[in-house]
């Protein structure tokens, strides 16, 4: 039974221990608790000041779990967003802000708090990581690889931050500051005729022949172009059905014939755009 | 009885000053010694929990059993930390972003866990109170000093006085013209 006795002993001794210190932090957790809160705010404010200098105001809207601060000068005048946000980063959430001006262009990133690891992920708070976001918008694809980099070692903690900034710089671009991805081309005010058009293929320039009936897209003629013939070939193949199927100039490309296929849809463009432009027409403008 | 107190005070300080003779707590020393201010940000904290922890731990040595007196320890040393962290985040926003993961990192800081096990764990509690404010001068002594040293030999001018600064020596470091001694000396 003395043993019974001992570990009771150690096991209420525990029990108090951990139980008064748990009581202690949650009283010292309420009194700091305002403090905290002030001071980040503070934070935030100056924070707001230097990003848009011209602040005089602003405005909380929020979205699903995300705040939108529309930013005002003393005029009344858009300024721009500033997005709070967070993300699950490698080892927990990532709490940020984006500072979006009213061209839907980045301005700052701050991270507001972070667990990533110290000396591997915390590279995104850092100037090599942050600095290839400002000034990229929506019209930017934020890739990883194309327009913007992971950091190797921190690739989980970057491609994260990557994916959530594409994400809200898009929420605020159709949201707040209503602007939207060019307009799909309107197939339908294209007077019928037959156009010509060039477009940038992998070697030199394509030339096409559209010809629009009743406001459709009806034949798709290579007049002429220097690709090599086989991938030329591939992207003959598979582009101009496409268009004439869906009557869209957004279309899948040719892997492979990625650049034949674009100079493709570059060219049938241009032939519309001239087609509605006619003063502009005549001679292709060369590059 | 007064005189042993003031030993105990002194000899954290002195004999057995923790950075210099007991040459415990490198890392946080080593790391945050940048800047006389992170120096001084970091030993104060120490002070206060090394303080509270030895009144703590040698109050209640008696009732805590030989087998668990080392998770007791650490959960007790782990709450001042985090009263420390909070109070600091709360009221010296600078200097919690400078000290970041150091301060946290005080509860594994061997002096408090050292002083908790070779002393208030065993002596009376006045004893340990004055221990404890002791090794923690002594610790901010060390910081101190090597942070005073450092900021002047890293930056090439101090903090704590407006309007002075020193013109060092074009001396050659490892890690050449990038490192920041040579680059005090190529902008002074």
């Amino acid at each position: 039974m003395p043993d019974f006795k001992r570990l009771l002993i150690i096991v209420l001794t525990l029990v108090v221990v951990t139980a008064v210190a748990a009581g202690l932090l949650a009283v010292a957790n309420m009194l700091t608790a305002p403090a905290i809160t002030r001071q980040q705010e503070e934070e935030y404010r100056a924070a707001l000041k230097e990003y848009f200098p011209q602040v005089a105001d602003f405005k909380t809207e929020t979205l699903e779990e995300d705040a939108f601060d529309l930013v005002y000068d003393a005029a009344g005048e858009l300024l721009g967003v500033m997005v709070t946000t967070a993300v699950q980063g490698y080892d927990g959430p990532i709490s940020y802000n984006l500072a979006v001006d009213k061209e839907g262009k980045i301005l700052a990133i701050r991270i507001v708090e972070h667990s990533e690891t110290r000396g591997v992920g915390d590279v995104i708070e850092k100037p090599q990581f942050q600095g290839q976001f400002i000034g990229k918008s929506y019209l930017d694809p934020l890739q990883p690889g194309e327009d913007v980099d992971t950091i190797s070692g921190a690739t989980i903690s970057s491609s994260a931050m990557i994916d959530s900034i594409r994400r809200v710089l898009a929420v605020v671009a159709e949201n707040f500051l209503r602007l939207e991805k060019e307009e799909p081309f309107d197939i339908t005010a294209v007077p019928d005729g037959t156009y010509l058009g060039s477009g940038e293929g992998r070697s030199g320039d394509i030339v096409v022949e559209v010809t629009v009936a009743g406001g459709k897209i009806t034949v798709i003629e290579i007049v002429e172009h220097g690709d090599t013939p086989a991938y030329m070939a591939d992207a003959a193949a598979i582009i101009p059905p496409q268009i004439i199927d869906q009557q869209t100039l957004d279309v899948d490309t040719k892997t492979g014939a990625t650049e034949s296929s674009e100079g493709l849809v570059e060219a049938v463009l241009d032939a519309l755009t001239r087609a509605l432009n006619p003063e502009e027409g005549g001679e292709s403008d060369e590059e | 009885m007064k005189n042993s107190y003031l030993a105990d005070i002194t000899r954290g300080i002195f004999q057995e000053n923790p950075t210099f003779r007991l040459v415990l707590g490198m890392c946080p020393t080593l790391a945050v010694t940048v800047l006389l201010k992170n120096g001084l940000g970091m030993g104060l904290a120490v002070v206060a929990v090394l303080t509270c922890s030895n009144l703590v731990i040698s109050s209640l040595r008696r009732f805590i059993p030989e087998q668990v007196r080392i998770p007791c320890y650490i959960v007790i040393i782990a709450t001042f930390v985090t009263i420390v962290e909070m109070v600091l985040q709360a009221f010296v926003p600078t200097l919690y972003a400078a000290l970041g993961v150091f301060v946290p990192l005080i509860v594994v800081n061997c002096i408090i866990l050292g002083r908790a096990e070779a002393f208030a764990g065993k002596q009376p509690v006045l004893r340990s109170l004055c221990d404890g404010i002791g090794s923690g001068l002594g610790f901010t002594l060390g910081l101190l000093l090597l942070s005073l040293v450092r900021e002047i030999f890293g930056n090439g001018r101090q903090s704590w006085r407006r309007g002075w600064s020193m013109r060092l020596p074009r001396i050659c470091v490892p890690g050449g013209k990038n490192s920041s001694a040579c680059q005090a000396s190529w902008n002074c």
